[in-house]
């Protein structure tokens, strides 16, 4: 049994929710507004069990399209689901085909069936098969299959089409899925502000635990893509929980939040932590408790790092930060060791999570507003500017190998 | 000369020569014979300080030319060694630097000076590390056990050449002990040198003795020199250094060298092969290695090792690990959790089965399972071991 409760509302949108869902005489909770950790391969990227268990995360998505490779996956085929295949048993799972972290270009859908790539090509997902898959896995939730359009300026026929198709696969996950799994509606309707509207509408029609957005490819910036995705939330319902992928930035995460959205993906850690970076936002409006001005985070791989022998945040709690110094990551990243990627990601995910948490406690104390208003004041300009930073810093990785500096003894 | 180290020895295997003993270093006790696992640059291959520790981890590696290289002496020296900059606050040992100019740099050229090597700046200098170099830059590190600087040769080389390297480490030996500042924190090792060549092995063990260093290292070893070569030199090393120091054996890594090693009175080892061959996807067993990168574990639903008490055995199949160790980082982590476990509990059960005075019996099961029969026993293992009285064939 899933139940999603509205703790604090306001007109402003704010949402302080809570969902529970019951199974086999286990209650789980995800407090909104919150995150998904991402996994990759099913696991959060970097971090073995123990490490994840230092960071507080609620729930993972588990993207199926990194097991489909092979069909039946040979994980589907576990006989005792996916919290104990992966591990996670304590978590709440979320299953989504596509990576909430990238749409990847695919070629195109039919009515049989939606392409997805895989690590080793393209290969063809069909609506039974998925639910099949997810009916093993068993998880407590999971996005029903969407005719995602990759193309670059689709036609309107095929904006309609896609709202078709994926209402029609909705409709079969619906009568298909084993009790105890719930479905979340995926709204698609690309940037096209009636499909948007009638996809949300359609959707809310039928007996969906929440609601998924997807808003990669959506617009330009961030505020483009907030405004598309609101076209769809305005005709959702308020009472059911609403998952949004591509809106990363804790700026943009704060306008999200008071467009009405609950639920976020946390890729947006492991592309920091890609890019050699850890977050060093404040979380605390009244005393700044980070040294690092404007900044949101800082690039590790900087010289100025060599010889700082500071934490990445002196007030954090997370493993990295209590037990390693910002030159002690400087110099894993320059000898290219993993342990960088470990304590990179354990900051960042804790950090982002923090960051959830924060703003939880502030709607229970009526303050949010004045704190994203002071928070958009500090950081938001920043994240409007640079919208694609992040992925022209992905790239970053192999190049610093010329960049590694040579600080010989001898 | 001065020792910050103490060691007593627990129990002796009454047929074979090992033995069992504690040792006592700045950084916390030592229980012998033990594997090190080797954390080139400060870091253990992706695994936390905690899981290092949480796995009964002792004593762990660095190298002194890569820590060298970067953080570099004069960080190290500020924030006060490699402990403090990585956050173990168990013990250390690191080698002199030697092995890795001679093995990872092509143009090195050695003098009585020390080792010349081109510098990897990439701009066709030349840099010389000395016996006096390699200490200031390993008391800077600070590690509980350091290595004197050797001459060292493959040990496939013959003629002078060997001769001449076991004089000079003898001499570099002199120049390491006058050079090294902190006797009362490190520990500094002797190596032996002497090739295959028996009579410069009886030699150099003779010279270095009188050094009276707090321990001796047996080097010039696992080069790809013919392993029934290699066992008798061990074993005579071992026979003429004396018994109430410990013993360490350069370089040797699988579970049956050292199963052997341990036999003929070898007292730590350490080798990178448990940890590099995880980054291939290679979990080790007591029944030998598997691959998991390879298909065949897609749907293998048991652990790597039914009776492995590791986070990764305890967590996790095969199957899992064979998922990410295609493509994450994770997979990498988890089976270097298992293998680094895998050589710890290997030494713990070595260590047991001195104890109890089981040994033999212990080295002939563990022999059976890994290697399925008698007619798959390596040669040189079994005349090694029927040296030390254990027969493993009927």
């Amino acid at each position: 049994m899933a139940t999603f409760e509205l703790l604090k509302t306001t007109e402003h949108s704010i949402r302080l929710g809570r969902m529970t869902i019951l199974r086999n005489h286990e209650r789980k909770i995800l407090n909104t507004p919150n995150c998904l950790a991402c996994t990759a391969r099913g696991s959060v990227p970097h971090l073995t069990p123990d490490s994840l268990r230092e960071i507080p995360v609620e729930a993972l998505e588990i993207t199926l399209e990194q097991f489909l490779d092979v069909q039946p996956p040979p994980s589907s085929l576990f006989p005792n689901g996916a919290h104990k295949f992966f591990n996670l048993e304590e978590y709440l799972l979320f299953f989504d085909v596509r990576d909430p972290g990238e749409l990847k270009k695919i070629p195109f859908n039919t009515d049989k069936f939606a392409s997805v790539i895989t690590s080793q090509g393209i290969r063809k997902i069909t609506p039974d098969d998925y639910v099949k898959y997810v009916n093993s896995y068993n998880p407590e939730m999971f996005a029903s299959l969407s005719d995602t359009i990759t193309a670059e300026s689709p036609s309107p026929k095929r904006i309609k089409k896609s709202v078709n198709r994926t209402l029609t696969w909705l409709d079969h996950a619906l009568a298909n899925i084993k009790e105890g799994i719930h479905v979340f509606g995926a709204v698609v309707g690309h940037d096209n502000h009636e499909e948007r509207v009638r996809s949300a509408q359609e959707t809310a029609n039928r007996k969906v635990a929440g609601f998924v957005l997807n808003g990669h490819d959506l617009g330009n910036t961030s505020k483009e893509r907030l405004d598309i995705l609101k076209t769809s939330i305005n005709h959702l319902p308020k009472d059911k929980i609403r998952i949004a992928y591509g809106i990363e930035k804790p700026a943009d995460i704060l306008r999200g939040i008071l467009e009405g959205i609950d639920v976020f993906d946390a890729s947006y850690p492991s592309k920091m932590t890609s890019a050699g970076k850890a977050f060093v936002f404040s979380l605390n409006n009244d005393k700044w408790d980070t040294d690092t001005g404007c900044s949101q985070h800082i690039n590790l791989l900087e010289g100025q790092y060599r010889t700082d022998y500071q934490p990445f945040i002196q007030t954090c709690k997370c493993y990295a930060c209590r037990n390693h110094t910002r030159a002690y990551v400087h110099h894993l990243l320059n000898a290219r060791e993993m342990l960088a990627n470990v304590l990179l990601m354990s900051h960042n995910l804790y950090h982002y999570s923090q960051f959830f948490k924060k703003i939880r406690e502030s709607m229970e104390q009526d303050t949010f507003l004045q704190f994203a208003e002071q928070f958009l004041q500090r950081y938001g300009e920043e994240e409007y500017k640079n919208d694609h930073e992040v992925t022209l810093e992905n790239a970053e990785f192999s190049i610093n190998q010329n960049k590694t500096e040579h600080n010989s003894s001898f | 000369m001065k020792s910050a180290l103490v060691w007593k020895v627990i129990a002796r295997c009454s047929t074979t020569k090992a033995r069992v003993a504690l040792l006592t270093l700045p950084h916390g006790n030592v229980d012998t014979p033990v594997f090190m696992p080797v954390g080139t640059q400060g870091t253990l291959k992706g695994l936390t300080p905690k899981q290092l520790e949480e796995l009964g981890c002792q004593i762990m590696l660095n190298n002194t030319y890569h820590l060298g290289l970067r953080p570099g002496q004069e960080l190290l020296e500020e924030v006060g060694g490699s402990h403090k900059f990585q956050n173990w606050n168990r013990n250390l040992l690191t080698d002199s630097g030697g092995f890795q100019m001679v093995s990872l740099l092509k143009l090195a050229c050695i003098t009585e000076e020390g080792v010349n090597f081109q510098s990897p700046h990439e701009d066709g200098s030349t840099m010389l590390l000395t016996p006096e170099h390699s200490i200031s830059l390993q008391n800077s590190i600070g590690a509980d056990i350091i290595m004197q600087l050797d001459d060292v040769v493959s040990s496939l080389t013959k003629g002078p050449r060997v001769e001449e390297a076991t004089d000079r480490s003898i001499r570099w030996l002199d120049r390491c002990i006058a050079a090294h500042k902190k006797p009362d924190s490190q520990n500094l090792f002797a190596i032996i040198q002497g090739g295959l060549d028996p009579d410069l092995r009886r030699k150099c063990v003779e010279e270095m003795v009188k050094r009276d260093t707090p321990g001796y290292a047996i080097g010039g070893l696992s080069g790809g020199e013919e392993k029934d070569i290699f066992w008798r030199i061990v074993t005579l090393c071992t026979d003429l250094l004396p018994d109430h120091k410990p013993i360490y054996c350069m370089g040797v890594g699988y579970t049956e060298d050292l199963i052997v090693c341990s036999a003929l009175g070898i007292d730590m080892f350490d080798c990178v092969f448990p940890t590099r061959t995880a980054r291939f996807g290679n979990a080790l067993t007591s029944t030998g290695t598997l691959n998991l990168k390879t298909s065949k574990f897609s749907q293998d639903f048991r652990p790597i090792e039914e009776d492995c008490d590791c986070l990764t055995c305890k967590s996790f199949t095969r199957a899992y690990v064979h998922l990410q160790s295609t493509r994450e980082t994770v997979g990498c982590h988890l089976i270097t959790i298992h293998n680094v476990s895998y050589q710890l509990r290997l030494m713990r059960n070595i260590r047991n089965a001195i104890a109890e005075n089981r040994f033999p019996q212990f080295i002939q099961k563990s022999f059976k399972d890994l290697f399925g029969g008698p007619d798959r026993y390596p040669e040189w293992a079994v005349n090694a071991l029927k040296s030390v009285d254990v027969t493993l064939l009927p």
